[in-house]
């Protein structure tokens, strides 16, 4: 390996030793570029490491030409994958009056090793201590698992995952802030130890797992239960999905259930995503209480020139459906720049209204830069 | 035309997400965690046991209840490093502020003697 690419390589993994937040992937080019997560990606509900024709479509995609491969095309053995990501963003966040903000956002890397069909992955990085500055909180591994697929080389069949790793549920954006995964079933670090059984064929998909939360770290999931997710392809430019959750834990049980839907306007090359999600809460300590939520998200990307893409989406979150008035809405504006294979800059803008303006409002505007092993 | 006034109009604003009635939500604790602060404060990024930003967490009513209980996050109206001062003049969370209903309930819970701290 070259040194300086030696180097570079060194450098992510020491500056790793940071904070850690999450990687995720584009499903703004399902049905636009592939049918299917596993087009692009290694993991059945696709996010992380990509497989050789996501690395394809990373290169074609991008501003500028270059090798989208791990490192340029660094020389490794065939049945390894390697990646990494690091991300953050700062800007302005506004709380009444603008706020200037940071944030360090991800900093992980990760492996996968494949035979005959089984693959054994992990995802790892740092993050902020927890509990106290525990050390053993700093060093995490996000996503741990052995996974088995029927058709190792196709990106379809069946998949079998045990380990940790985040049930599949909804859209899976890539923005975390969105409505549907922020109050929805599928929030920022909801990994859990899971057995999953996936079934991902280019007409339909179908997603079954069982969870149980992390045990010996505080986690975002806090109960145990199973979600489902299927999808089925309209045509190739279309696609109806329904989704469940089921999430008991010590101080309430959760129960979501929702709708999604996907529009490839060809000749336009818009490509429309929506989400709404029904969320049941039951809090089950003290006196109790039961509570209804609404979650919903539109999302439209038109891919631009010159390696740029444009989303822009509306969001819905009813906080209590028994309460008049006790909602929020959202426009956002993101635009995407894929400078190079491996080099991503954002710019993502939100405006939020608490009740139609009955309340305070909020927003951000951030430039978020993400590089990609 | 009864029916469609009782309970078809309900559901339909329901799903709207307008909401139908005035805040009826018991003023507890519980509530107070679970439905506010746990989604709004206790976001896995900001204060939550996971991250504890400034060492508060919300996000489950055990760790809420240790974040107050420690003493340095009043309660009190007009005190700066107040709960409700914070979430309110000085909009917390930064991006996405309470609504007025949320602070209200909060209120209300110290109005009726902060049960179950």
């Amino acid at each position: 390996m070259p040194l300086h690419r030696l180097t570079l390589f060194l450098v992510v993994i020491v500056v790793a030793l940071a904070t850690a937040r999450t990687a995720a992937a584009y499903p703004q080019y399902q049905l636009a570029r592939d049918v299917t997560c596993t087009g692009c990606h290694v993991s059945p509900d696709g996010g992380g490491l990509l497989n050789e024709n996501g690395q394809t479509v990373a290169e074609s995609t991008a501003w500028k030409d270059g090798d989208g491969s791990f490192m340029y095309g660094m020389s490794k053995p065939s049945w390894l994958a390697l990646g990494g990501d690091v991300r953050g963003a700062a800007g302005f966040v506004y709380p009444g009056t603008p706020s200037a903000a940071a944030y360090p956002m991800q900093v992980e890397a990760a492996a996968n090793a494949t035979s005959h069909g089984f693959t054994l992955h992990v995802t790892g990085g740092f993050r902020s201590p927890q509990e106290g500055g525990s050390a053993l909180h700093v060093l995490w591994s996000r996503e741990h698992y052995a996974m088995w697929q029927s058709n190792p080389d196709e990106g379809k069949g069946v998949y079998v995952r045990a380990g940790r790793f985040t049930p599949t549920y909804g859209l899976r954006l890539a923005e975390h802030v969105v409505y549907t995964q922020k109050f929805g079933g599928r929030p920022l670090f909801d990994e859990a130890y899971a057995a999953s059984v996936s079934y991902v064929d280019p007409r339909f998909e179908v997603h079954g797992t069982g969870f149980l939360h992390d045990p010996l770290a505080a986690s975002v999931e806090k109960g145990d239960g199973g979600a489902g997710y299927a999808e089925v392809r309209l045509g190739s430019h279309a696609a109806i999905g329904a989704e469940g959750k089921y999430s008991r834990g010590d101080e309430q049980t959760k129960t979501f259930a929702g709708m999604t839907g996907k529009v490839y306007v060809e000749s336009a090359d818009l490509l429309f995503q929506a989400e709404a999600e029904v969320i049941r809460q039951h809090i089950t300590i003290g006196a109790g209480f039961r509570a209804t939520q609404l979650a919903g998200y539109l999302l439209a990307t038109k891919p631009l020139s010159h390696g740029l893409l444009l989303d822009v989406g509306a969001g819905h979150y009813t906080e209590d459906t028994s309460v008049k008035g006790l909602y929020r809405d959202c426009l956002d504006v993101n635009l995407h720049w894929f400078v190079t294979p491996h080099l991503e800059g954002l710019l993502t803008t939100r405006v939020e209204v608490l009740d139609l303006g009955g309340s305070p409002s909020g927003g951000y505007a951030l430039v978020q830069v993400h590089y990609r092993l | 035309m009864s029916i469609i006034m009782k309970r078809v109009w309900p559901i339909a604003f329901a799903i709207a997400g307008c909401g139908t009635s005035p805040d009826d939500r018991p003023p507890t604790f519980e509530v107070v965690t679970l439905t506010v602060l746990a989604p709004s404060c206790g976001q896995v990024q900001c204060h939550s046991t996971t991250t504890r930003v400034q060492g508060y967490a919300f996000d489950t009513v055990e760790a809420a209840r240790a974040t107050f209980n420690a003493g340095n996050l009043s309660l009190s109206n007009d005190n700066p490093e107040s709960v409700l001062y914070q979430s309110g003049p000085n909009r917390m969370p930064p991006d996405s502020p309470l609504p007025d209903e949320d602070l209200a309930l909060i209120q209300a819970w110290i109005d009726g003697g902060k049960l179950g701290l």
